[in-house]
């Protein structure tokens, strides 16, 4: 019933993303034919408007106002620089609630009512989606720096790119690596795995269990927990009961802080712990889970304070000079919508023109250095890098793996907890 | 047989947090016949609260369950007799439910307003702490928790069965018209007894945001499983609600040891439904309607 419904919907897009493409394809030759012109007399063109849709409300509000943090520095940043282009940057922001429907009629309105020159993804894959297919069918480019779940990919759209080193599921996999670059006498013997039931939690932990496995090292436990779990004691306790030496943990974040108190209150410390995400947190996981219990603890990251990626420093002391507190209040969303706007002013920089089919092309090849890592994407936006394993040492997380980017070497075994 | 021992205990004493939470739910429908929606949410409420005046004082969580208790049973009065008290009697059961459901999401939007959704816990720096006893971990804040329960449940029998109050709340409940007669002011006794119901949620509020992360919508999965306890229990009984929240507290910790934690949850809705079908009273219902 609803295929039949969606087809002639779905043909009717098409026309319009035909029409628009057309349309967008003149506006684009006759863009690249004045820009030519018009890039000698910077100081008087217009400026370059970017719109974006944030959660500034609802589920998603708290990341949503990091990432708006994030564009916002970028912007007043580079228009200190003079722009890009000579054009002053303006960035249109519009809320959206959270909500996968208001996203649509936000990123529609801001292409068609306000005309904005390019846009910028929205929080969360729940809401790229949706805005995803609306930047696509006006054909903008969408460099999108927080929508990395599977899903957006199988979109298949080749003007997105995720502004992260790599999609979301493959966070552990660098953990992998480190573990299986140990001799063979070292490695763990056996591992254990407790997931949420996430798109972007399970996944994670599940990559590291297919490497394991292929390397011979036993799953004693591999266990999905809902949600709602609001104990996680007794799916600690079933665990630690198997002694695994390796736990690998695929979290979000109220999960990670949940496991790591039932491991302190069963007193069950394992050699190596691997925490997809709640531990990569500078300050929430040490304040939720006591600073004394984080050493030792792996996670994974594309930006955190100590990151070694250039410019870093430059962008901790620019952040506090305009929104004050220190380097570890700083959300990684932030640094990820950054680095979205970082990737327009180098295209601009590269190619001498910022239009959508441009920034589109140039970015589908070459490597792109990043705040976020050195990026490089698939045809359906997925980025081709690694995180980096980063682990709890004096009360800091510190890159450890892998070893050209590392501060320090992997504390194993893991520290008893409260040391 | 470790592992089985061991889901009994966390089970247990997990059983005991939320036989307080369910005590003040059952003695609400005992006395009015209201279902109160909102029960989850008072005890998110007094979470925060606890967690806000921890924060200001540093005054020990359990300490502060003497202020946080008065708070809330004037919440709890001003609730009825605002919002409830003025529902006509035919209507009320429906009605109730939509006005409590209302207080319920009212108190979820303004602690997401006042707190954001970020999750929060109260830590006083031993939450985690165990004994050691023959090789099985028993939390320490999780045993204080569950002794608490049990005197807060002895001091409410105390005071429904030794007092005037609780012999008009009692009276009240069997007969409201008699009791009316009798020279029982009900309208005052309703109001204090729904006070009473959601003051038990201040000491559960405390102690919950000791053992696990809340925000403000971690009400929904509160009352999900309050709902489940008070009907496993029987509507109105205290004493089958303790039982049944000890039941079920030890039955989703075996279930999730020992088979899935996706699971465990769904053991209080498999049970809600088998309860519905088989013995729609409850384990305890009363036989009199209407008795506590």
């Amino acid at each position: 019933m609803q295929l039949r419904k969606s087809k002639p919907l779905a043909a009717r897009r098409r026309m319009i993303g035909t029409a628009a493409f057309l349309a967008a394809a003149a506006m684009v030759v006759s863009g690249c034919s004045s820009s030519s012109s018009s890039s000698s007399a910077a100081p008087t063109a217009a400026p370059l408007k970017i719109g974006i849709s944030l959660s500034l409300t609802g589920d998603f509000a708290d990341p949503g106002t990091a990432a708006k943090k994030g564009y916002e520095l970028w912007a007043a940043d580079v228009n200190k620089r003079g722009g890009v282009l000579g054009r002053q940057v303006q960035l249109k922001i519009v809320n959206d609630a959270s909500s996968p429907d208001q996203v649509v009629t936000n990123y529609t309105n801001l292409i068609t009512q306000d005309k904005v020159d390019l846009v910028f993804g929205p929080f969360s894959s729940l809401l790229t989606i949706p805005a995803s297919r609306v930047a696509l069918r006006y054909n903008y480019s969408f460099i999108e720096p927080a929508g990395g779940g599977p899903k957006v990919f199988l979109e298949k759209n080749p003007n997105l790119f995720f502004v992260q080193p790599a999609p979301v599921v493959k966070g552990g996999d660098v953990f992998a690596d480190y573990i299986l670059s140990l001799p063979a006498a070292q490695r763990p013997k056996t591992a254990a795995y407790a997931k949420l039931d996430d798109p972007f939690a399970a996944p994670i932990a599940d990559n590291v269990k297919a490497r394991f496995e292929a390397a011979g090292i036993k799953t004693v436990y591999d266990q999905v927990y809902p949600s709602e779990t609001a104990d996680m004691t007794p799916i600690m306790s079933a665990l630690a009961a198997k002694h695994p030496d390796v736990v690998v943990s695929g979290t979000q974040s109220v999960d990670a802080f949940a496991q790591v108190k039932a491991m302190i209150q069963l007193k069950f410390n394992p050699k190596w712990l691997f925490m997809s995400n709640g531990a990569n947190s500078p300050t929430e996981f040490p304040s939720k889970v006591g600073a004394n219990n984080t050493a030792g603890v792996f996670s994974s990251g594309d930006w955190y304070p100590a990151s070694p990626a250039a410019g870093s420093a430059d962008f901790i002391a620019k952040y506090i000079a305009m929104y004050g507190g220190d380097q570890y209040g700083i959300d990684s969303t932030s640094a990820e919508a950054y680095s979205a706007g970082a990737l327009v002013e180098q295209v601009a920089k590269a190619t001498g023109k910022v239009d959508n089919a441009t920034i589109i092309k140039t970015l589908h090849s070459g490597v792109w250095p990043t705040l976020v890592g050195d990026l490089s994407w698939d045809a359906a936006g997925q980025p081709q890098g690694e995180y980096l394993l980063i682990q709890w040492q004096g009360g800091k997380l510190v890159t450890v793996f892998p070893a050209a980017k590392a501060a320090a070497t992997p504390v194993a075994p893991k520290p008893n907890w409260g040391g | 047989m470790h592992s089985l021992i061991q889901a009994i205990i966390l089970g247990a004493l997990t059983g005991g947090v939320y036989a307080l939470m369910a005590s003040g739910q059952t003695l609400i429908f005992g006395i009015m016949k209201v279902i109160n929606l909102a029960q989850g949410a008072f005890v998110i409420l007094a979470s925060y609260l606890t967690f806000s005046l921890f924060q200001m004082t540093g005054i020990d969580p359990f300490v502060l369950i003497l202020i946080t208790t008065p708070v809330m049973f004037v919440l709890g009065a001003a609730t009825q007799w605002f919002l409830l008290r003025p529902l006509r009697q035919d209507d009320m059961a429906e009605l109730s439910l939509l006005v409590t459901f209302a207080v319920a999401l009212g108190l979820e939007g303004l602690l997401a307003i006042i707190y954001k959704t970020t999750y929060r816990t109260i830590q006083p720096g031993y939450e985690n702490h165990s004994w050691t006893i023959r090789g099985y971990q028993v939390n320490e804040v999780r045993f204080y928790a569950f002794f608490l329960s049990l005197a807060m449940l002895a001091a409410l029998y105390l005071l429904l069965q030794k007092t005037k109050f609780g012999r008009a709340v009692r009276a009240t409940v069997q007969n409201p018209m008699s009791a009316q007669l009798l020279g029982v002011n009900s309208k005052m006794v309703a109001s204090f007894g729904f006070g009473l119901g959601v003051a038990t949620a201040a000491a559960a509020g405390s102690v919950f945001g000791l053992i696990s992360p809340f925000n403000p919508g971690s009400h929904y999965d509160l009352i999900s499983r309050l709902l489940t306890i008070v009907v496993l229990g029987g509507l109105g009984s205290i004493g089958g609600s303790v039982i049944a929240a000890l039941i079920m507290g030890v039955g989703s910790a075996l279930v999730s040891a020992l088979a899935s934690p996706i699971w465990s949850d769904f053991t209080f809705f498999i049970v809600l439904l088998l309860v519905l079908l088989l013995r729609p009273r409850g384990l305890f219902g009363a036989r009199v309607r209407g008795s506590l």
